[in-house]
């Protein structure tokens, strides 16, 4: 009897083992779910940071103000990752970007497209392959009013047991005629990690 | 070798709970509590829904509260803790326009919250788009850790 026991407990402990380290399975997620794999900048962190500054920005008296009668045009500048880590960014800026386009406020230039505009109008202009009557003209488009940028900032702290990491992400839009900063804001996330032992 | 029975049995225990927990090293998420679509000035109350009732008697919504800025709806309403430990909590918007369709469907994220025991917080999002007439919330609990040795 106690020989039946100590096998079956010894197969089971087996089984538990070999059940976690060999089975690989693959299935879709929600991407809106929160994510806490590990503590580093995450696509809840992303998510969260572009949310609330977005936000804030849609709901502030200034640019209550600035929308008015108009749909005020941006530029992204980029936004400096100032953490230990690495960061895309740009992922923050496309995030954030996206969000004021389709909210239907702002309007937006990208700079990070004006060689491929460039190449495109000098080929419309000069290939001699366009109507020139309809070919698109040098020199009308139109510039930024404003300009967004940032800092994401990081403080880490650990020791052997536990690991803390405090995110600040500064986003502020300046008035590029005047060199007025009109809106700014900041958003913090903390993340811990602790060791554990055996978590359900 | 000989094992007593008792010894065979806190041995099979043992390896019960560690062959469950062994898999499970993330806290799964529960059922929550939330509301229907409601439009702005709507009572929540009356749309209520629960479906995690031991959540139901640890969390309240208190009331919603809504209003137009620049156009965009802006929901602010307050979450109160009626639970002595901390909640580890995750709410999620969702945004449906005039006729009731969903706008930016699945883009909504759940964002994570820590409610410490007996607190209030405010808890406030803004609408997406200037279509967005009506909303939802709902909120879920993630739970403690069933095992913590340090």
């Amino acid at each position: 009897m106690n020989k039946l026991i100590l096998a079956v407990s010894v197969s089971l402990t087996l089984v538990a083992l070999s059940g976690c380290t060999n089975k690989s399975v693959v299935r879709y997620g929600d991407a809106a779910a929160v994510e806490t794999n590990d503590i580093n900048f995450g696509s809840t962190d992303l998510q969260t940071v572009a949310g609330q500054m977005t936000d804030s920005l849609l709901v502030s008296p200034v640019v209550g103000t600035l929308t008015a009668n108009t749909r005020p045009i941006m530029f992204v500048e980029s936004i400096k990752n100032k953490t230990s880590e690495h960061i895309d960014t740009e992922s923050i800026t496309d995030s954030i970007s996206t969000k004021l386009l389709r909210s239907g406020k702002f309007r937006f230039v990208d700079m990070g497209r004006v060689e491929a505009a460039r190449q495109q109008l000098e080929f419309q202009q000069n290939s001699g392959m366009v109507d020139t009557s309809k070919a698109m003209q040098f020199g009308k488009q139109v510039g930024a009013q404003y300009m967004l940028y940032g800092n994401l900032a990081s403080i880490v702290k650990s020791n052997k047991d536990k690991s803390d990491v405090y995110y600040k992400f500064t986003l502020r839009l300046m008035d590029l005629e005047s060199g007025l900063v009109e809106w700014a804001d900041e958003t913090e996330i903390r993340k811990t990690k602790e060791k554990e032992f055996v978590s359900w | 070798m000989s094992i007593t029975k008792n010894t065979a049995f806190y041995l099979l225990l043992l390896v019960s709970i560690l062959s469950i927990s062994a898999c499970k090293n993330m806290p799964p998420v529960t059922s929550g509590i939330g509301s229907e679509q409601i439009a702005s000035g709507q009572k929540y109350n009356k749309h209520l829904q629960v479906h995690n009732d031991e959540l139901s008697t640890q969390l309240h919504i208190s009331d919603i509260k809504s209003r137009k800025t620049n156009d965009l709806l802006e929901i602010n309403l307050g979450l109160t803790s009626t639970y002595k430990k901390s909640l580890q909590l995750q709410y999620q918007f969702q945004w449906f326009d005039q006729q009731g369709f969903a706008i930016e469907a699945g883009k909504s994220p759940w964002q994570p919250l820590e409610l410490h025991g007996m607190q209030t917080i405010a808890v406030s999002d803004v609408a997406p788009t200037t279509q967005v007439a009506t909303f939802s919330l709902y909120v879920r609990q993630v739970p403690e850790k069933f095992f913590k040795f340090n």
